[in-house]
């Protein structure tokens, strides 16, 4: 049985974790679908807007993490190779379904959302500020997503977009510009 | 990430997206985990089967072994054969299509001839 090694960092665990999944590991596998399911997760319905398309989309995400983990080489973060699989998912979603890249997947409240959403005592504002965020271009909204919810570091997010540094801190500012004009009614800063 | 330059606005947004940063659905893990396993063995019959095919064509090959001299020599001969036929096919061919162009020539009956030489 594989446990988790308290004594060393995240990302180290991920890389002798990721080793013995290429090598048939199930207990691995399983401990580190546990360790970063939720934030990918988190991070999908963030992109696509509902609940069951990121579930679907997490789920995918690791069966080509699984499947590219004989030739995985920790070159980036886990969280990083993890959501560059996810975003290049939601890429081609976006092109199987011809539409423009510009709006999210779909927004729907869906019942099962429900549930969750009563959980975490979701209030009229945090949605207001997400289906806001659903309204952004593709470009703006990951950058925004991975600098504001997911704390990542910029160079990380370059890594992520395959962009400069430069374009992802553009994108972040006229997310932030562009919410703050959807969101003005919400805010008294303006 | 505390910026002391960020406005009530940033922080609105900031509160209202790490709501949603970690979403645990339980059982969910343990669905992802069987749908890998599940892709696994699918990865797995399908390489058998790929090598199970290769494997059946090498033998078939070797079981039929390569054709004998004699073998080559019928089907050159019938290759032959069937090129000479073609040939003149085309050429018999050819010759009725002129046929058909040829002008139609009425040859005249032995009545015609006898008709025209007693008058």
């Amino acid at each position: 049985m594989t446990q988790p090694d308290s004594t060393v960092p995240a990302d180290e665990d991920d890389q002798r974790l990721m080793g013995l999944v290429a090598g048939g590991d199930d207990d691995a596998l399983r401990m580190l679908v546990h360790r970063h399911h939720p934030r990918l997760v988190g991070y999908l319905r963030g992109e696509v807007g509902s609940q069951a398309t990121a579930e679907e989309l997490a789920m995918e995400v690791f069966i080509r993490l699984h499947r590219a983990a004989g030739r995985w080489r920790p070159e980036a973060k886990l969280t990083t190779y993890l959501i560059h699989i996810a975003r290049n998912l939601i890429l081609n979603e976006w092109r199987r379904r011809t539409r423009k890249p510009t709006t999210a997947l779909e927004y729907t409240a869906e019942p099962g959302d429900g549930t969750h959403a009563s959980a975490r005592e979701v209030s009229e504002l945090d949605e207001a500020f997400q289906r806001a965020v659903l309204q952004l271009p593709a470009e703006q909204r990951t950058a925004i997503l991975l600098v504001v919810q997911q704390e990542l570091p910029y160079e990380e997010i370059a890594v992520i977009m395959g962009a400069p540094v430069s374009s992802v801190k553009t994108w972040i500012h006229r997310a932030r510009a562009r919410l703050r004009e959807l969101l003005k009614d919400f805010h008294e800063d303006t | 990430m505390t910026d002391p330059e960020l406005t009530p606005f940033d922080h609105q947004l900031a509160a209202a997206l790490r709501g949603g940063r970690s979403v645990a659905v339980p059982g969910l893990v343990e669905r992802v985990v069987a749908a890998i396993l599940a892709e696994r063995r699918r990865r797995v019959v399908i390489r058998w089967g790929s090598a199970v095919t290769v494997a059946a064509g090498l033998m078939l090959l070797i079981t039929l072994g390569p054709p004998s001299e004699e073998t080559l020599n019928r089907r050159t001969f019938a290759l032959v054969a069937q090129d000479e036929f073609d040939q003149l096919g085309e050429l018999f061919g050819a010759a009725a299509d002129l046929s058909l162009l040829a002008p139609v020539m009425a040859n005249p009956s032995v009545v015609e001839i006898l008709d025209a030489s007693g008058s």
